[in-house]
């Protein structure tokens, strides 16, 4: 078993990484509440599961492919309730989840243009450019392969320039 | 390293900005760039979106997070986040019927409204109006302040670090608590500047600090020998914010940072033994 001390360092950590994975989290639900439980979800299973990081590279990255993991599971559940069939989300190349505004109140324009991209890119974007995780580090998380990487990144960078004027026009 | 060749331009820029090109390809980039007009404008256009999404996704950072989930997590289980959930999104209108507690509600103000119109006419003096307002405290004040000035990038300290001897002395008389200024620099954070600050009507002396994520810490205190005097530590979080106060030798401190940061109590027992 974990020392007590391992234990709470892992709780402090896991604290600290709230933000940025609540931030990813509404990258792929792209809505508070969806991401609020899935967070919440992702926390108790990185807890009961703290005995198996082994401590090596970053903890982000070990929580963020579980919390994907649990997301893709979330939606696949969500297609048989809804009667859609028990499709293979990591075969998709988008989830086809509504991201419509009356469904959520962001904090402001800016997120709510982010989170109205398609799921796939805004995380990726955030990986990758936010967060400075390499390709394959990236890959791994999102359960993608490479090359999907690198189109969702090129896509994802032409929609935030374009997001640029109609921003200023919002603004205007 | 990644191989590119054969891939779209625009997916082998991005691969040259994000640093995953073996140096032959670096360069060959870098040649087409500096030739073709249509590349460099390309490459200027992923630049801008990678600024642009770089500075909202920066605001997501901002949003508070669960509070439950961060006692759930800090403290083990037995709260339940969902029930205590504080988020910017809408919150979900309980469907509850109203009309029934309005009415109640009505007459229990008549009733109350009577009593009170009986009290004030048979009593001579009324009540003293810090009684009446007692419901909000100093920390409510620093907590408005905080999430104010904390966004004041540009301007968040009145006086700044350079003149910190200035500060000591300034804030000392204007709050009557002698202190000297904390060097946390170990704790990763900071020294920015002060403000004087007015909080339930008394001044207060707020020491700014920031961390290297940007993050916005204060040190706040005031000059209060009515509180009853104990160096326990009390931690308590309002939305985004962490406060963690205590009292001492006729004056009572609190620390402000964000609710998320898991070393804020540790971070108030290293202010109390060197301020």
């Amino acid at each position: 078993m974990r020392p007590a001390a391992e234990t709470k360092d892992f709780r402090r950590d896991l604290v600290s990484l709230l933000p940025k994975l609540r931030r990813f989290a509404m990258t792929l639900t792209r809505n508070a509440h969806d991401a609020d439980d899935l967070v919440q979800e992702a926390c108790e299973r990185a807890i009961t599961r703290s005995h198996l990081w082994n401590g090596e590279g970053r903890l982000e990255s070990w929580i963020y492919a579980m919390t994907r993991n649990l997301w893709v599971d979330e939606i696949r559940k969500r297609k048989v309730r809804t009667g859609s069939g028990t499709v293979d989300v990591s075969d998709q190349d988008e989830l086809s989840i509504e991201a419509s505004a009356e469904k959520a109140v962001y904090a402001n324009q800016l997120q709510k243009m982010i989170l109205s991209m398609p799921e796939g890119l805004a995380s990726t974007f955030l990986l990758v450019n936010v967060e400075g995780h390499s390709y394959r580090e990236t890959a791994d998380i999102l359960g993608i392969p490479i090359g999907t990487v690198m189109s969702r990144l090129s896509t994802a960078r032409l929609r935030l320039a374009a997001m640029i004027s109609e921003n200023t026009e919002r603004r205007a | 390293m990644q191989q590119t060749k054969g891939h779209a331009l625009e997916i082998r820029l991005c691969a040259y900005i994000d640093g995953e090109l073996g140096e032959a390809e670096k360069t060959e980039l870098e040649a087409l760039l500096a030739r073709d007009e249509d590349a460099k404008a390309l490459f200027e256009k992923l630049k801008a979106g990678s600024a642009f999404g770089n500075t909202a996704f920066e605001d997501f950072l901002h949003d508070p997070v669960p509070l439950a989930l961060v006692r759930q997590i800090k403290q083990g289980s037995g709260i339940n986040p969902k029930a205590e959930r504080v988020t910017i999104a809408a919150a979900n209108v309980s469907r509850v019927r109203v009309w029934p507690r309005m009415m109640a509600a009505s007459v229990a103000l008549v009733l109350l409204g009577g009593t009170a119109g009986y009290i004030v006419g048979t009593t001579t003096g009324l009540g003293e109006p810090t009684k009446l307002a007692s419901a909000r405290n100093w920390l409510d004040d620093i907590a408005d302040y905080h999430r104010i000035y904390s966004r004041q990038k540009e301007r968040l300290v009145e006086v700044p670090a350079s003149e910190a001897p200035k500060i000591e002395t300034w804030l000392a008389s204007s709050v009557g608590v002698p202190f000297t200024i904390p060097n946390l620099t170990g704790k990763g954070l900071n020294f920015e500047g002060a403000r004087l600050l007015v909080a339930s009507g008394r001044p207060v002396a707020q020491l700014i600090y920031r961390n290297a994520d940007g993050d916005v810490f204060a040190i706040c205190f005031l000059k209060d020998s009515d509180s009853p005097q104990s160096d326990r530590f009390s931690e308590s979080i309002r939305d985004d914010l962490g406060m963690v106060s205590w009292q001492r030798g006729g004056a009572s401190f609190v620390v402000v940072g964000p609710s998320a940061n898991p070393g804020l109590h540790d971070l108030a027992e290293a202010v109390s033994t060197t301020i």
